[in-house]
C-alpha cells in the first residue's frame, strides 16, 4: 500500500495547480489512514477522486480504507476502477483480499490466479489461492498449486502445512503424514495436532481426532479452521453444546468459515432457531455459492417453516443438478405430500426405493467373496 | 448441580410418578382401563419398581475382561461392572422397555446418566449386550458400563419412554411421568377439562390420532416409531430398520397416504395390549382385498393368516426376537430382504 502513496505523492504534483490543493488533501489522507482515522481518510481520498478520476494510485488508496473500514463493496469497485486504469499485481491481490473477506472466494481465486500469472513469485498470492481452494473444499487444486511450490521452498512451513491439510483432505493420509512428519521435526505443534486430528477424522475415528484436536487448541487456539474441526470432533462424539461452542470461537475469528457456518446453521435447525439456522447458511452458501448440502438445509428450514413453494423449488433445482441426491428426494416427497401432491409424492418415494434398492444391490455385489 | 438432580430422582418413591390417568377414565373408560397393561403405558419404569427387576434378582453376564451383575438390594437394583481390579456399582435408576422382549437400564455415575451396555432379553431370560454394543471396543471400565447418554440422547430416549419427560430441548426428568401417558400423545389435558366445565367445545378440543390423515398417523406414531422420511434418508441399516414400522408400512405396495384402511390405528389400538390375534389382522387385510378396493387383488393362496406370509417375522442379530416386518408384500424365495 505504501509503494502506492508514495507514486500517488508523485502523481498528485501533476495536480498542484488544482483549487483545492490536492497535495495538502492528500497527505492529510495519508496522516488520517496512517492514524486509523479511515473515515476522515476515506472521504478525503474520495474528494481527490471526484477531482482526479483517473489517477489508479488513488482508487487503490480509497479502495484500502475502505476495506479497512470493512466496506468490501465499495472497496472492490474502487480496486476495479484502479486496475481498469493500470494492471498492478499488487491492486489485484489487494482486490482478491477484499472479494475473501467479503466471502466472495470464487471471485478471489479468479483474481488470484491473475496475480499469479503476472507476479508467479507472489508467495502471499499462492498461499492465498491455497486457502480459497481449501475453502472450496477443491483439495486436489491445493494439492497441484503448493507440491512444487513445496518441492522448490521445502521449509516454508505455510507450504507444509497447507499442503498436508490438503493432501489428508483428499484422503491421501500416507502423503500427508510426511508433511506432518515434517512439521513435527520442529517438535509438537497445533498445527501437527490439528492435521493430525483430520487424519483421524478423515478415517471416522472421532475419539482420536478429538484428542488431537483437544491438544491443538491448548497449544494454539487461534489456528485458522482448528475450532471448526474440534467443533465437528465434539459433535459427532456427541457433546453439542461444546460443538456449537467451538464453532461460535471458529466464526469470532474467521466469519467465513464455511464448514463452521454449515454446522451452526444445522444445530440451530436441529433446536428450531430458523431464523438463526437461515442466516449462517445463506452465508454458507455466499462462501460456496450453490453448494448443493447448504441449499438442503435451507430448503428443509423452508419446508420446516411451511414455506411449501419455496421448498419445492429448491429442492427440484437440486435434483435438476444432483438427481442422485436421496435425502432431497425423501423431502421433496413430503413436500409433495403436504401440497396434496399425492402423484408426484409418491414418485419420489419411489425414486427413493429405487436409488436404496441400487446402492443395497451394489454393496451385495460388493461383500461377496471373490471366487 | 446435575448429580443433585440425579441424586433427587434415585430417591423418589415411584408413587411420586403415578400415571394421572383416573381422570381421563371417568369420561375414557374403554380408552384408559385396558391402557395400563399395554407396552406403551409400560415403556420406562422406575427400576425400583420394575416387576422384571423384581423378579429377576440376580443377572449376570461376562464378556472378556469384563464382568456384569444386576443384583436386587431391597428396592434397589445395583449395577456392578468390574474388569478384576476396579469395579462401577451403582443403582440402576430407569428400565427401557415393558420387558416383553427387553430392557435396558439407565443409571447415573459421575453425575452423567448412562445407558446401560447390557440390556435383558426375555427370549434369553438373561442378559446379553445392549443391541449396538457388542462390537464397542471401551478402552476403560466406564466405557465398559455403558454409554453417556447427552442432553439431547436423554431427549429423545425418555420422550419416547415417558410423558412430558422434556422442556423443549431440555430433558426435565423430575417432572415426567414414566410409560406413553395420555397427555404424550393427545396433549395437555387441563384445557380440555376447563373446556368441558365451561361448555367450550374450542377449549376442550384434544389431539387425536383419528383426526389425521393415513400419512398424518405415520409421521406422529414415527415421532417414535421412526417416520419414513428418517430411515430413507440413513439407508444402510439392513435388517435394523424392520423395527422402524411406519418405515416399513410407506413402503408396502399397498400403502396410500389417504387411505385410512392401511393407517396405523387401521391394526393397532395403542391403548390395548398388542394384539396377537392373526384373524384381527385378516380383517384388516380384507378390507380391501376382499372386493373394497379395486386395485386390490384377492389372494390366490389363502383367505386368512395374511401377515403370516406377507409381513414375515425378520430375526435382527443381537435383539433376540423376530420383528413383524410392516412391508407388507408378496414375499419371494430366496430374495434379499427389501430394505
Amino acid at each position: 500500500m505504501y509503494r502506492s502513496l508514495v507514486i500517488l505523492c508523485a502523481c498528485a504534483c501533476l495536480y498542484a495547480q488544482a483549487p483545492s490543493d490536492p497535495q495538502a488533501i492528500f497527505k492529510q489522507a495519508i496522516e488520517a489512514q496512517k492514524n486509523g482515522r479511515l473515515e476522515e481518510a476515506a472521504g478525503l481520498y474520495q474528494q481527490l477522486v471526484k477531482s482526479y478520476p483517473n489517477i489508479p494510485e488513488l482508487r487503490s488508496n480509497l479502495g484500502a480504507t475502505l476495506a479497512a473500514e470493512g466496506n468490501y463493496a465499495e472497496a472492490i469497485r474502487q480496486y476495479q476502477s484502479a486496475l481498469k486504469l493500470k494492471a498492478d499485481p499488487q491492486v489485484r491481490l489487494n482486490l482478491a483480499l477484499a472479494y475473501y473477506k467479503s466471502a466472495d472466494i470464487s471471485s478471489a481465486i479468479g483474481e488470484l490466479k491473475q496475480v499469479r500469472s503476472a507476479a508467479p513469485g507472489n508467495v502471499q498470492a499462492a498461499l492465498l489461492l491455497a486457502d480459497c481452494d481449501l475453502r472450496l473444499g477443491r483439495n486436489a487444486e491445493v494439492v497441484a498449486l503448493l507440491t512444487p511450490l513445496q518441492r522448490a521452498d521445502p521449509d516454508n512451513r505455510a507450504y507444509i502445512y497447507l499442503l498436508g491439510t490438503a493432501l489428508i483432505r483428499n484422503g491421501d493420509s500416507a502423503q500427508g503424514q510426511l508433511m506432518i512428519d515434517r512439521i513435527l521435526k520442529n517438535g509438537d505443534s497445533a498445527e501437527a495436532r490439528l492435521l493430525m486430528g483430520t487424519t483421524k477424522f478423515m478415517v471416522s475415528d472421532f475419539s482420536g481426532a478429538l484428542a488431537d484436536l483437544q491438544k491443538a487448541v491448548e497449544l494454539n487456539p487461534k489456528l485458522p479452521d482448528l475450532y471448526s474441526y474440534y467443533g465437528q470432533a465434539l459433535l459427532l462424539t456427541g457433546d453439542q453444546a461444546g460443538a456449537r461452542r467451538a464453532f461460535e470461537q471458529e466464526l469470532s475469528m474467521d466469519p467465513n468459515n464455511f464448514d463452521s457456518n454449515l454446522r451452526m446453521g444445522v444445530l440451530l435447525k436441529q433446536d428450531q432457531e430458523n431464523e438463526r439456522a437461515l442466516a449462517y447458511l445463506q452465508h454458507a452458501l455466499q462462501i460456496r455459492p450453490g453448494d448443493f448440502g447448504v441449499r438442503y438445509q435451507i430448503a428443509t428450514i423452508e419446508l420446516a417453516n411451511g414455506n411449501l413453494q419455496h421448498a419445492q423449488q429448491e429442492l427440484e433445482e437440486i435434483l435438476a443438478e444432483s438427481p442422485q441426491f436421496l435425502e432431497a428426494h425423501v423431502s421433496l416427497a413430503t413436500v409433495y405430500f403436504r401440497e396434496k401432491r399425492k402423484a408426484d409424492g409418491e414418485r419420489e418415494r419411489a425414486l427413493v426405493a429405487k436409488l436404496n434398492a441400487a446402492r443395497q444391490a451394489t454393496n451385495e455385489v460388493a461383500a461377496k467373496p471373490v471366487q | 448441580m446435575t448429580a443433585v438432580v440425579f441424586a433427587l430422582l434415585a430417591s423418589l418413591p415411584a408413587a411420586a410418578f403415578g400415571p394421572a390417568l383416573r381422570e381421563c377414565a371417568n369420561c375414557h373408560p374403554a380408552q384408559a382401563k385396558p391402557h395400563p397393561a399395554s407396552a406403551m403405558a409400560q415403556a420406562l419404569e422406575p427400576a425400583s419398581s420394575g416387576a422384571l427387576l423384581q423378579s429377576h434378582r440376580s443377572l449376570a453376564f461376562k464378556s472378556g475382561a469384563f464382568s456384569y451383575r444386576i443384583e436386587r438390594h431391597g428396592n434397589e437394583s445395583i449395577y456392578t461392572v468390574t474388569d478384576g481390579g476396579q469395579t462401577i456399582s451403582t443403582p440402576l435408576l430407569w428400565s427401557f422397555g415393558a420387558g416383553s422382549l427387553g430392557q435396558t437400564y439407565v443409571y447415573s455415575w459421575g453425575g452423567q446418566l448412562y445407558q446401560s451396555r447390557v440390556s435383558f432379553y426375555r427370549a434369553l431370560d438373561g442378559l446379553d449386550f445392549t443391541m449396538g454394543a457388542r462390537n464397542s471396543n471401551p478402552k476403560d471400565l466406564t466405557e465398559a458400563a455403558g454409554l453417556r447418554m447427552s442432553k439431547d440422547d436423554q431427549v429423545q430416549c425418555f420422550s419416547c419412554h415417558a410423558t412430558h419427560a422434556a422442556q423443549g430441548r431440555n430433558p426435565d426428568l423430575l417432572h415426567m411421568t414414566p410409560g406413553v401417558q395420555c397427555e404424550r400423545c393427545h396433549g395437555e389435558t387441563g384445557n380440555h377439562l376447563a373446556g368441558l366445565q365451561s361448555g367450550n367445545a374450542a377449549q376442550a378440543h384434544l389431539n387425536s390420532l383419528h383426526s389425521l390423515s393415513t400419512e398424518g398417523q405415520s409421521n406422529f406414531c414415527g415421532g417414535c416409531h421412526r417416520t419414513w422420511d428418517q430411515i430413507a434418508s440413513s439407508p444402510g441399516l439392513g435388517v435394523l430398520n424392520v423395527r422402524f414400522q411406519p418405515y416399513r408400512l410407506t413402503n408396502s405396495k399397498c400403502y396410500d397416504v389417504d387411505d385410512r384402511r392401511i393407517a396405523c390405528t387401521a391394526c393397532h389400538d395403542p391403548h390395548q395390549p398388542l394384539s396377537h390375534d392373526a384373524a384381527a389382522y385378516d380383517r384388516q387385510c380384507q378390507a380391501c382385498h376382499a372386493g373394497g378396493k379395486p386395485s386390490a387383488h384377492a389372494c390366490k393362496v389363502a383367505a386368512t393368516g395374511c401377515s403370516g406370509c406377507h409381513m414375515p417375522k425378520v430375526e435382527v442379530p443381537d435383539a433376540h426376537h423376530s420383528f413383524t416386518d410392516h412391508q407388507i408384500r408378496i414375499v419371494r424365495a430366496n430374495a434379499p430382504y427389501p430394505e
